[in-house]
């Protein structure tokens, strides 16, 4: 050993201060801000308007728009020039949140100028400074061909930060050659289809409907009438009643027979792949839902995201749009047009809904404190 | 030795230090800190050594934390009784198609664990053939199912990490020096003392490797148990990923991972002092010598 | 039942007989089974490529047909063509990096003693232990912090960051009990130390090599949960795959991914031929140099 052994050692100790000082950098670095969380620094910025060229990214849920080549996205690209890069990474309006929210609180979009989020995730994004405000003068298309309904909603009063992208309903999807007497919830509870039913992981579908099933309005719900229809999903979950809590894959289970009913969404006919599936309107009423265009802090180019919002907001786009994904458009005079295209369309009533149809459903909304009955849910859900 | 020669490891060891430090430790040290944080999203989490956040995170998740061992383990097992014997063929008796083999047989694993669980999930779906015939031959109650069970996340686990065990069992077995064996054969006269005595203890640096290499990462896994089980099959991996990105309790998400990371450590640690050799860790090597 | 000791008639002889043949090749029917098991899945895969019949359902009735349509059309999705193309450049980066460079931190692993081995073999196997949603999580805030821009980039730091420690355990035990003596007589017979790594040591390692490149090619193409955090807007064959399948997986995907099987099984055999010609010709095999060790160390 000896001197050579010193000698040794300084040189490991030098890598090791090298890589202590890489360290330092980038730790340091991470002191700036000593809280993690808590929302934006307080300013709302309004989006941008401007010439609509460069490059859009867009990000939607899957299967929610035709992007092939003579789709929507390449129809928008072809009339403006504007580079559309259009991912469906939007799977869970929680997951997405969860991953884009550290960028955002950095007032980083991700490259992002557009994400499409339902009625309650928008407004807690929004809560928290991570959305900017959109100017009513810069959508003419959109104000003028917005569904009276959708005007006012209670998360956004004067449609601030939103434009709805599509709505819909959440109700029960049965298998009508297995189960074709399930219309309420409260069916979904029946021993004899133990194992044979799933329930979304999505807490404001789900929770609500099992509210309504037991007479309670969910608009109107206390905590404790939340924690009242977690605990009788739970004890059902423990049972072995309900298979599985499955999210946006609770198709999968319908297509390959496993289970004979499911509460899901409206839209989704075309792509469960079997023909006895049948969405029905539970007995004591369905969940509305709109998801929404929101354009986030930091987003590069609004003009082009305020462009194609505007776009999509043309009936003539918007029909193609709705014969694609076949949900409930939020734009007026989509079905005139489609009844001369496809009659059969124009009078589905989960597209074009009457308000008859819809008499009991209520708007999905959060719980009165979120906090304690999320993590109530998701110790249901992770059981 | 020069100091050239002692300073040789130090050169070999550098780059890949030096990443795992960089885009390892430096990351896992903002976990650390976001461990012992408190507060909630809305109000921002602000650093106060918050030590409560380990016990509370534990508390209603040792459900899961026993599952997970118990999935974990199992599969572990199975995939040891399924590589084993595959890993020996495949070294022994393929002969000159020994890699075009293995090839075959890792190749699977290239087609995204998603699409092949996806397909798993197909295979054991309620009215599918083979589980019928699983009901016929009443491994399964004519009623039952396979899916959305412990079964099926068992079964999910095993095939999706069998080549962690495939791979260094075979890399292990492929150096065997073969005449060992047949001097053992000569002198034990079964094959089975010859396996038991002399092909088991020199292929158990492969084995240690396999079963951690296997175990670790099936006890952290969510896919699984998200897409073949139910709603009594979440692992410790579904409620960190359910703290982190659903109820976004990031210090507790924190919390539990370092916990979970710290209990692998010592079942880790344990099996080695336990399997006897320094396969894995920074025990005792064979064949290292100074020079 | 079948006492294969008793002079019966043929029957009870041919039952011995076959007990004996079975006893004999249980090892190859059972690897065989083993090998079936693995390729189940794949099996299942392909059927569906090209089967004119319901996603997600295990029917193979006459009435559902079959078709040609989905494997004429596999290239027709552009999202998917990118992915699938960003993944295998991913993966084979990945593989590269991490191949390399946990293979040498095996070698000093195994090979030399040094203060702060234990330290570096701890650091080895924690990030193994590491819940892929904090790898990721963790990885995201360090890159936002550092303001490196989401992508292709990152995707290959974290890709190679979650592979090393695979590699270095896979080639480490490969490594240990690993012949010295072999060494020692190239290094006697003349080879400078670079000459005895290049024709002894490597080609003695090569299947601990290949074996860690293999696991690591399947770990980046395989990766989801780490890489939907370091992705930026950059989409991989695993975060396409995520999405389609919770709303129905396009056929096109079990086309492509019956190609990519099929594929790698060609390249690969392509590659084990070439390489063994390579080897003929070296002539730098084992089994030809283990009786110059055994003599050398004689000597």
């Amino acid at each position: 050993m000896g001197a050579r052994g010193t000698r040794a050692r300084g040189a490991s100790l030098t890598i090791a201060a090298a890589i202590a000082a890489v360290a330092l950098a980038l730790g340091l670095a991470a002191c700036g801000d000593d809280t993690v969380g808590g929302g934006g620094n307080g300013e709302v910025t309004t989006a941008e308007a401007g010439n609509v060229t460069g490059n859009l990214t867009v990000s939607n849920w899957p299967g929610y728009i035709d992007p092939g080549e003579n789709g929507t996205v390449a129809e928008f690209e072809d009339e403006t020039g504007v580079n559309v890069d259009y991912i469906e990474d939007i799977n869970d309006n929680e997951a997405f949140f969860g991953k884009l929210q550290p960028q955002l609180e950095q007032g980083q979009s991700g490259g992002r100028s557009i994400f499409v989020l339902t009625d309650w995730m928008a407004k807690q994004m929004y809560d928290l400074g991570y959305l900017q405000e959109i100017d009513h003068d810069d959508l003419p298309a959109v104000f003028e061909n917005l569904a009276p309904t959708l005007r006012g909603p209670s998360f956004d009063p004067e449609r601030k930060f939103s434009v709805p992208w599509q709505s819909g309903m959440t109700g029960i999807w049965v298998d009508t050659a297995k189960a074709p007497e399930i219309r309420s919830v409260n069916d979904l509870f029946d021993p004899r289809y133990k194992g044979k039913v799933t329930m979304l992981t999505e807490m404001r579908d789900t929770v609500p409907l099992v509210m309504k099933a037991a007479g309670v309005d969910p608009e109107e719900a206390t905590n404790q009438d939340w924690f009242d229809a977690i605990d009788k999903i739970k004890s059902a979950a423990d049972s072995g009643q309900i298979r599985r809590f499955p999210g946006n894959d609770y198709i999968v289970d319908l297509t390959a027979g496993n289970v004979v009913a499911a509460i899901g969404w409206s839209g989704d006919a075309s792509l469960i792949e079997n023909d006895n599936a049948e969405w029905r309107m539970p007995t004591q009423g369905c969940m509305l839902w709109s998801d929404n265009m929101v354009i986030p802090v930091g987003a590069p180019n609004t003009a082009a995201a305020l462009g194609w919002m505007d776009f999509v907001y043309q009936p003539e786009v918007a029909a193609d749009i709705t014969e694609k994904v076949t949900y409930v458009s939020p734009v007026d005079g989509v079905r005139d047009l489609l009844a001369n295209r496809d009659p059969q369309l124009a009078k589905d009533q989960l597209i074009f809904p009457t308000e008859e149809f819809q008499r009991n459903c209520s708007t999905q909304d959060s719980p009165p404190d979120i906090e304690p009955v999320n993590e109530a849910w998701q110790s249901v859900i992770t059981g | 030795m020069s100091l050239r020669q002692r300073l040789v490891p130090y050169w070999l060891l550098g780059p890949g230090l030096l990443w795992l430090i960089v885009f390892f430790v430096v990351p896992m040290y903002f976990m650390g800190e976001l461990a012992l944080r408190s507060g909630s999203l809305t109000t921002g989490f602000t650093f106060t050594w918050e030590w409560s956040n380990l016990p509370a995170s534990l508390s209603g998740h040792t459900e899961q934390i026993v599952r997970s061992f118990y999935y974990a383990g199992a599969a572990t097992v199975l995939a040891l009784l399924i590589a084993y014997p595959l890993a020996y063929a495949i070294a022994f008796r393929a002969g000159r198609f020994k890699l075009l083999l293995l090839f075959a047989v890792i190749a699977p694993f290239f087609t995204t664990y998603l699409i092949r669980t996806i397909a798993w999930k197909t295979i054991l779906s309620d009215s599918s053939p083979l589980v019928g015939v699983l009901q016929t031959l009443t491994l399964v109650p004519p009623d039952g199912r396979v899916l959305a069970t412990s079964g099926a996340v068992i079964a999910g686990l095993t095939y999706n990490f069998l080549p962690f065990m495939i791979l260094p069992l075979y890399a292990n077995l492929e150096r065997l020096d073969l005449r060992l064996i047949e001097a053992a054969k000569d002198l034990y006269s079964s094959s089975r003392q010859a396996f038991l005595k002399v092909t088991l203890p020199l292929t158990m640096p492969g084995i240690v490797a396999g079963v951690l290499l296997t175990f670790i990462p099936a006890f952290g896994d969510y896919i699984n148990a998200q897409l073949l089980g139910g709603t009594q099959q979440a692992m410790v991996g579904n409620v960190i990923q359910s703290l982190y990105l659903t109820q976004r309790d990031y210090p507790e998400a924190a919390a539990l991972s370092f916990l979970m990371m710290a209990l692998i450590l010592a079942v880790v640690t344990v099996y080695i002092r336990f399997a006897g050799t320094g396969a894995f860790m920074g025990g005792k090597d064979e064949g290292t010598t100074d020079g | 039942m079948v006492d294969s000791k008793s002079p019966g008639g043929p029957p009870m002889a041919a039952a011995a007989r076959g007990w004996a043949w079975l006893r004999r090749n249980a090892l190859p029917i059972y690897a065989g089974f083993a090998v079936a098991y693995m390729l189940v899945p794949i099996v299942v895969i392909a059927v569906f490529s090209f089967g004119d019949t319901p996603r997600d359902k295990l029917t193979f009735g006459l009435n559902d047909g079959f078709t040609l349509e989905y494997w004429r059309t596999a290239f027709s999705i552009p999202e998917l063509n990118d992915a699938l193309f960003t993944s295998l450049r991913l993966a084979a980066l990945s593989t590269a990096i991490s191949t390399a460079i946990g293979t040498l931190m095996a070698i000093a692993l195994v090979r030399h003693r040094f203060r702060g081995r234990r330290a570096a073999n701890l650091l080895i196997v924690i990030p193994m232990a590491t819940p892929e949603v904090v790898i990721g999580a963790s990885l995201l805030s360090m890159f936002i912090y550092s303001s490196f821009a989401l992508g292709f980039s990152t995707l290959l730091i974290a890709h190679v960051m979650f592979s090393i420690s695979f590699v270095v355990v896979v080639v480490r035990s490969r490594l240990i009990g690993f012949d010295r003596n072999l060494e020692e007589a190239a290094a006697d017979l003349g080879a400078t130390p670079l000459a005895t790594f290049r024709t002894v040591t490597l080609p003695l390692l090569a299947p601990g090599i290949v074996a860690a490149a293999l696991l690591a090619f399947a770990l980046s193409i395989d990766d989801f949960v780490i890489s939907n955090f370091s992705s930026g807007t950059t989409v991989t064959f695993p975060l396409y795959v995520y999405g389609v399948s919770l709303r129905g997986i396009p056929v096109q995907v079990n086309a492509l991914a019956t190609m990519l099987f099929a594929v790698t099984v060609i390249a690969i055999s392509l590659v084990l031929i070439q390489q063994r010609r390579a080897e003929r010709m070296a002539a730098v095999r084992p089994e030809a140099i283990r009786p110059e060790a055994a003599a050398a160390r004689a000597t």
